[in-house]
């Protein structure tokens, strides 16, 4: 599954990733953004990993930003963001099926 | 601290512009990053030549999401991926101009990330506007113009040390860019336009000057701006990125670190 969302004025953010039995799984964030350090994005690939794919966009945000350690910069992107792309590839994903 | 005096921080070296391989080019970025930050080599400014055609990837990309690569496979075109974040590019030798600019990062001390990648392109900006070309600042990292996009920063923070590079098109050969590259529909979604080529404004569209003259003027405003000094690679910069090379920038591990 491939969502991806585009911030106005900054970056893409791409999320892919396998649903099985309606939870996220082999979970991959790339786009081209920033990210201050480089290591932040296993931390938030590891906060969509493993997620139900039926949790809402609010609570989705919050766990990614949870993930984002204090000191951490992403530019051009955000938790919001991510939430967007992989909200846009579950409903991909329900048209494809319907 | 006004921007003269970080500019004037303390005096700068010039490398001399050397043909080098895809992976060379990245690996001495990180050498280069590691020595200034570690206080082995002043601030310095490298004017990057390429040996071939290559795709270079942003840090955070996929290849999947990025590449064609059979495509790229059949053209030749190589895959490497870079330390900074940004965008995939697709560099073909005398297509492109790429500098990158190794600095202590006390020169940006009290700059936000954004404002350090419009300050460290600002000089840049100058030098193309007193060739006449229309050319500004678009945050966060893109040298734009009246005739389109002309280039973007990226930039990578190592041990001390603000690694920041940038790649300006001179002249773009569309259809092998659109043959090796996946350009999505959601990248351009908020650009107001259909297609890749309309956004571009490459430099040899908005002047006559050949490549090495826009360089050779890159390279006199920044001396103007700076206490510019010709410098060398030494041996150990060399085969300390003779080593990058072997353990990551030559490595499928790190190309498709994320595949």
């Amino acid at each position: 599954m491939h969502g991806a969302f585009k911030t106005p004025g900054g970056k893409l953010v791409q999320v892919d990733f396998d649903l099985e039995d309606e939870i996220l799984r082999n979970v991959e964030v790339t786009g081209d953004f920033f990210l201050y350090p480089e290591e932040a994005l296993t931390k938030i690939t590891a906060a969509v990993e493993g997620s139900p794919a039926d949790m809402s966009m609010a609570d989705r945000t919050t766990s990614i930003a949870a993930a984002i350690d204090p000191g951490v910069e992403w530019l051009g992107s955000s938790p919001e963001a991510l939430a967007t792309a992989i909200e846009r590839a579950l409903l991909a994903s329900l048209e494809t099926y319907e | 601290m006004s921007d003269l005096s970080r500019w004037r921080w303390e005096p700068w070296v010039l490398l001399p512009i050397e043909p080098a391989t895809p992976a060379m080019n990245l690996a001495l970025d990180e050498e280069l990053t590691l020595r200034v930050g570690a206080g082995e080599r002043p601030p310095t400014l490298r004017f990057w030549s390429w040996t071939a055609s290559c795709i270079v990837l942003g840090r955070f990309q996929s290849v999947r999401n990025e590449v064609q690569e059979e495509n790229a496979r059949e053209r030749g075109v190589e895959i490497v991926r870079r330390i900074s974040g940004g965008g995939a590019m697709f560099i073909e030798p005398e297509g492109a101009i790429t500098y990158s600019l190794y600095v202590p990062a006390e020169m940006a001390v009290g700059m936000s990330f954004a404002e350090s990648y419009a300050f460290f392109d600002s000089w840049v900006i100058s030098a193309l506007r007193s060739l006449g070309i229309d050319a500004w600042y678009a945050p966060l990292n893109d040298i734009t113009s009246a005739g389109g996009k002309i280039g973007g920063a990226a930039q990578a923070r190592r041990g001390g040390a603000i690694l920041h590079h940038t790649t300006m098109a001179y002249q773009m050969n569309i259809p092998a860019m659109m043959e090796v590259l996946r350009i999505g529909q959601e990248k351009l979604s908020d650009k107001g336009i259909r297609s890749a080529d309309k956004r571009v404004g490459p430099l040899r569209q908005q002047t006559d000057l050949p490549r090495q003259e826009i360089i050779d003027h890159l390279i006199a405003e920044f001396g103007a701006l700076t206490d510019l000094r010709s410098g060398t690679l030494t041996d150990e910069e060399r085969a300390g990125a003779e080593i990058r090379i072997r353990e990551r920038f030559g490595t499928d591990a790190w190309r498709y670190i994320l595949p």
